[in-house]
């Protein structure tokens, strides 16, 4: 099926770089460390799953990073304060909800464009949070990391947690209205309206499910160290959006899947292990991460390039 | 035939951009007013301190130079219908590149200056010929060269090192005063100057706006778009390079992470001033009003002894641009969505007929 | 039998253009009714009426005996009524089987979507209308007649009962042409109304039931189409009596100004144009809409460059390539586009003035305002453009002068050959004799014009030569002094003197 060309170009990728790793840097393969980078991962993978939605909606959302930032904080307070984890959880998905839902209202309800909404947000946001903590960590009571568990029933937990929510996530994709009115309003917001979607409220939709996710994301990081870093979203959006992008989830909207972009996603976090295993220095993460933003995009063109002519 | 519809239009539309530069000008004007009279005090030896000094003037001269620069560097893009996000991240790629070009290939300054200038036009030329050449989006090109860039910079400065110890004659660029006013000052103006003659004076300029309003129509014009769009990003890169220059010198180090966060205070300063970001409408002089909207408010933040207090001038001027950005940006688009609903009723036997 | 709809006294004016002037039209269930009429006679505007798209001035619509205080394009399509355009309007990036589902499902956000079912009806409609397509392909993927087929499958599906089809066969080939005809007979038979648009007689004559011939915006009359033939269809088409007056032509053709033999360009559908245009005369381009005219005139200013042929200027041999090289070599096209690729409306009068003529108004590339003002004042001035002054906005401007403003943009570059794609299109009569009047003086002081039109009194009365395209050929050259139905036919495809189907 050459639908899914992009993600199985992507899948081929992984499945290369794997292969390189067994190859030349065996020790990749240990499990504590693997399970470790994984459960490190898997909040980014969240808020990735939330970033295809919006950009399937040929939208963009670079302030995920500070949305993430305070719903840890915020998370992190509360259970110092303490609620139990129950709670908590949810409450940080409603914070990052709430959050998403202001982009949304900026981008659909004003149709303001939604890069410049957003750089304004990154900063208003992570500025605001800097206020408020002065950079200062949230020290977590005991029984908050990892649920109180031993580590490795933590890790698992998150884990499956993780792997379930996508798998969900990408049911829905495919089998409720909502997410196939997604793919219409950002393949063509004027047919779709014609067709009687209302494509404001599918892409004020999308960024509100984006923030919830990245409030639930931020939820499983706190849970995995004893204390909760203001600092800890920074850069994310860019991690994201490359994820998602090397996916194969096309920035024109209308096409791109979920299992594309965590395909994507572990490709990139294949990188910094890569990286130490081939003595490459870690300061070089930031210029190869930007570089695969671009290899991708150029990819993208060529492909749309061909496929017109 | 003239009705008084079109009469009116036709002097509303220039009376609305007067309209907004003027009304910048009274933000600028009360906004100095508020942070002379609060930000101003008399200290314990009876010297005047905070706002109200000329040294504090000319610290905000000097700031704003830099951003400054940036928001010149990307008044031409946005009114071509473009954005560049790397600015600031090039920013600091030619500091360090400049740093090792005179640090560890001891070149002299000026060739190291020049050397510095050609590279930042060549990065520049990279999001030129992507999205000028291949068509890629901006957005994602310049993303993506905005983690490059400052990537670069980290890289190539082992995420460590710094360099420092320039010639005294080299920062003075940053530091000293000629004929009164600081020395980036004289830079600062000469490139604003270059710019609005280039925007408002020349046919290139012109050009920039139609392919801003409609890339088709400037097609059919017989302008050349793609080379045209591909000198605004290279030219970008060029005054970025600029900046990095005068940066180094008023900080006397050059570091990977120059210029962080700049490109919100550059894009603020450019949308603030007028320029919408669709492209076609804008001036230099709107964007110099809003560099100096939000030079003022980020400097003068630091005087008003609330501010000490709570020792949050970066994270108080950040959200308030932030906040300026997103009015800005409702502002421009409010009149736009009335104005419309407003066509719509017009368009029943009136001067405007649409194609049947 | 019921009347599925009932049109009655329609009348539409954009601004100053009266689009419809009065139109009875009625449709019955188990029909079809083609309509016919050159380009500009307000078939669009009937149809946009139909689907909702348009509200009529005047007139009463009454759909399946129910008259209605006003249509809307929901409504419509909740009646019945589908429209196949000849531009599909389907999600590209989506596949057959969800483009299907997107027309036919109920919007409600949080309903489950079943795939096996989605493939099921996708299957059974597209089979229902003889398409090999697979439902998972993605449309971008189709070609144009099979994605007019899923549009078509689309509309069946929805339980249409007036189905419109605007120039459904324009690209088909013959096999997936009587393809097209089973489907619309099946319709037929099915009690659905069919409104088909088409210019090729011989269509009508194969499938229409009755046609009704539209004229000016009014209706020249509804026919069996059993009592009616070619020619009394063409004439129907255009005759009128030529009321306005144009200006008449005292130049003699002087050198050749531009000379092509064999032009083609795959990508615009163009091949083998042969044509002569020499200085002080006119040329009229005519032929229906999608004859390749604009095709022809973006391959003379480099905007699609030709892939095979010659093109001579001047007597020099050239290549265009870009509209900045046809500009060089002293060609300027009007588009027919105004809104988007004529003017910048946002811009002042003046700026769109001079802006073409860059080159010599401001050598150097430094601005040059007070030559600028004089320049459009200038212009104005000569065309009489109607504006409060040089500096207001083009788009406050009516659509008259806004075609005086995209002439005088070119006119400021002194081309040697001027190319006018529908230069008075919905323009008011006042505008348009201007408009004549300038085309026959610039033509006279020496330089070459090209006139495309799908105003047949306009080409008859401005042109010295009529060249007639068809298919993307040019298919005949007739003399200045040819009659409507003459050119009618050539357009056409019927040879009317002869007497046989030139096919």
């Amino acid at each position: 099926m050459s639908r899914y060309s992009r993600e199985l170009s992507v899948l081929a990728v992984l499945a290369a770089m794997l292969l390189a790793l067994g190859v030349w840097a065996p020790g990749f393969y240990r499990l504590q460390p693997l399970l470790s980078l994984a459960t490190r991962e898997a909040p980014v993978l969240v808020v990735a799953c939330g970033m295809v939605l919006v950009v399937i909606a040929r939208q963009i959302d670079i302030s995920v990073g500070s949305q993430f930032s305070i719903c840890s904080v915020a998370g992190g307070l509360l259970a110092a304060a303490g609620w139990p984890m129950v709670l908590v959880v949810p409450a940080s998905v409603a914070i990052g909800a709430m959050l998403g839902m202001l982009n949304g209202a900026l981008v659909a309800g004003l149709g303001l464009p939604s890069i410049v909404v957003t750089l304004a947000m990154l900063v208003t946001l992570r500025q605001g949070l800097n206020l408020f903590r002065q950079g200062e960590f949230v020290t977590l009571p005991d029984g908050v990391q990892w649920f109180g568990l031993s580590q490795s029933v933590g890790q698992a937990l998150i884990l499956a947690a993780t792997g379930v929510l996508v798998i969900v996530l990408a049911a829905a994709l495919r089998h409720v209205a909502l997410g196939r009115q997604i793919y219409a309003v950002g393949s063509d917001a004027e047919a779709s309206r014609l067709a009687g979607i209302r494509p404001r409220w599918v892409t004020f939709f999308a960024f509100a499910a984006l923030g919830a996710l990245t409030g639930l994301a931020a939820a499983m990081n706190v849970v995995q160290s004893p204390q909760v870093q203001p600092l800890s979203g920074n850069g994310m959006e860019l991690k994201v959006i490359a994820a998602v992008v090397v996916g194969g989830v096309a920035i024109s909207g209308g096409r791109g899947t979920l299992w594309g972009a965590t395909a994507g996603l572990m490709v990139l976090a294949c990188i910094s292990p890569a990286l130490v295993h081939l003595h490459i220095e870690a300061y070089w993460e930031k210029a190869i991460q930007g570089a695969v933003i671009l290899l991708a995009a150029i990819a993208e063109g060529l492909r749309r390039r061909r496929s017109d002519a | 035939m003239k009705t008084p519809q079109t009469l009116e239009r036709s002097h509303g539309w220039r009376k609305w951009l007067l309209r907004h530069e003027t009304l910048l000008l009274v933000v600028l004007v009360l906004e100095w007013s508020l942070f002379y009279y609060f930000g101003t005090s008399v200290n314990r030896r009876g010297m005047t301190v905070g706002f109200g000094t000329l040294d504090r003037q000319f610290d905000i001269l000097r700031h704003s130079c830099e951003i400054g620069l940036l928001a010149l560097a990307l008044t031409p893009v946005i009114l071509a219908g473009g954005i560049d996000l790397s600015v600031a991240s090039l920013l600091g790629l030619c500091a360090v590149i400049f740093g090792q070009l005179t640090h560890d290939l001891g070149l002299s300054l000026s060739i190291a200056a020049g050397a510095t200038v050609a590279l930042g036009a060549l990065a520049g030329g990279l999001n030129a010929t992507l999205i000028a050449g291949l068509r890629l989006p901006p957005l994602i090109v310049t993303l993506g060269t905005y983690s490059l860039f400052r990537g670069l910079a980290e890289a190539l400065t082992r995420g460590a090192v710094t360099y420092s110890d320039f010639a005294p004659r080299f920062l003075s660029l940053g530091q000293d005063r000629w004929l009164a006013l600081p020395v980036q000052a004289w830079v600062f103006f000469a490139v604003a100057a270059g710019m609005w003659m280039l925007v408002h004076r020349t046919v290139a300029g012109r050009s920039f706006r139609v392919i801003g309003f409609s890339p088709e129509g400037a097609r059919f014009a017989g302008l050349p778009v793609t080379r045209n769009l591909a000198g605004v990003y290279v030219l970008a890169g060029a005054i970025a390079a600029i900046a990095a220059l005068i940066y180094t010198a008023r900080l006397g180090q050059a570091k990977a992470d120059a210029a962080i966060g700049y490109e919100l205070f550059a894009i603020a300063a450019v949308v603030l001033g007028g320029t919408s970001i669709f492209g076609g409408r804008g001036s230099v002089t709107g964007t110099l009003l809003g560099v100096a909207v939000i030079a003022v408010l980020k400097n003068g933040l630091a005087t008003l002894p609330v501010v000490i207090r709570l020792n949050a001038a970066e994270e108080i001027s950040g959200m308030l641009t932030g906040f300026l950005l997103l009015a800005a940006l409702a502002g421009s688009t409010i009149p736009k969505l009335v104005s419309a609903r407003r066509n719509r009723s017009w368009s029943n036997g009136s001067f405007i007929s649409p194609s049947p | 039998m019921p009347l599925l709809l009932a049109f009655h006294a329609i009348r539409k004016s954009f601004g100053a253009v009266r689009a419809l002037r009065g139109v009875d039209f009625e449709l019955r269930a188990g029909e079809v009714h083609a309509l016919l009429g050159e380009n500009g006679a307000g078939k669009s505007t009937l149809i946009k009426v139909a689907t909702g798209a348009h509200a009529p001035d005047e007139g009463s619509i009454a759909i399946a005996g129910e008259t209605l205080s006003a249509l809307t394009p929901a409504l419509a399509r909740r009646l019945g009524i589908a429209c196949i355009y000849q531009q599909p309007a389907l999600f590209p990036d989506l596949t057959v089987a969800e483009n299907l589902a997107l027309r036919l499902e109920p919007v409600r956000p949080f309903r489950r979507v079943d795939w096996r079912q989605r493939t099921r009806t996708a299957e059974a409609l597209l089979s229902r209308v003889g398409a090999a397509i697979a439902p998972e392909t993605e449309v971008k993927r189709l070609s144009m007649p099979e994605q007019q087929l899923v549009e078509i499958a689309g509309a069946v599906g929805a339980g249409a009962r007036i189905v419109i089809m605007d120039e459904p066969t324009a690209s088909l080939t013959r096999r997936e042409q009587e393809r097209l005809f089973g489907i619309v007979r099946s319709l037929r038979k099915d009690g659905v109304g069919v409104i088909y648009i088409s210019h090729r007689l011989e269509e009508i004559f194969a499938l229409a039931d009755r046609v009704t011939v539209l004229r000016d915006g009014a209706s020249a009359g509804t026919f069996p189409v059993g009592e009616m033939d070619e020619p009394g269809l063409i004439r129907s088409m255009v005759g009128r009596e030529v009321s306005h007056l144009y200006p008449p032509s005292h130049s003699t053709p002087g050198t050749v100004a531009l000379k092509i033999e064999g032009v083609g360009c795959k990508a615009g559908g163009i091949s083998e144009v042969s044509l002569t245009l020499r200085a002080g005369e006119v040329v009229g381009l005519a032929g229906l809409v999608g004859a390749g005219r604009t095709q022809l005139a973006r391959i003379l200013f480099g905007v699609t460059p030709a892939d095979a042929g010659s093109i001579e200027v001047g007597g020099r041999a050239v290549t265009i390539r870009s509209p900045q090289e046809a500009m060089q070599l002293g060609i300027a096209y009007v588009p027919e586009d105004r809104r988007r690729h004529g003017v910048v409306l946002e811009m002042p009068v003046a700026q769109n003035i001079t802006l073409a003529a860059r080159r010599r108004l401001f050598p150097g590339g430094w601005l040059r305002f007070g030559r600028e003002r004089r320049e459009a004042g200038e212009f104005v001035r000569r065309l009489a453009i109607k504006t409060a002054s040089v500096d207001a906005p083009v788009g406050s401007l009516s659509g008259g002068n806004q075609q005086k403003v995209a002439l005088a943009r070119w006119l400021a570059t002194n081309p040697r050959i001027l190319i006018l794609d529908e230069p008075t299109q919905g323009v008011d009569v006042g505008a348009k004799s201007e408009i004549h009047a300038l085309i026959r003086q610039f033509a006279a002081s020496g330089q070459a014009v090209l006139l495309i039109s799908s105003d047949l009194p306009e080409i008859l009365g401005m042109s010295d030569r009529i060249a007639v395209m068809r298919g993307g050929r040019l298919v005949e050259i007739l003399p200045g002094g040819s009659t409507a139905p003459q050119v009618m036919s050539a357009a056409l495809g019927q040879t009317l003197a002869k007497g046989k189907d030139a096919e």
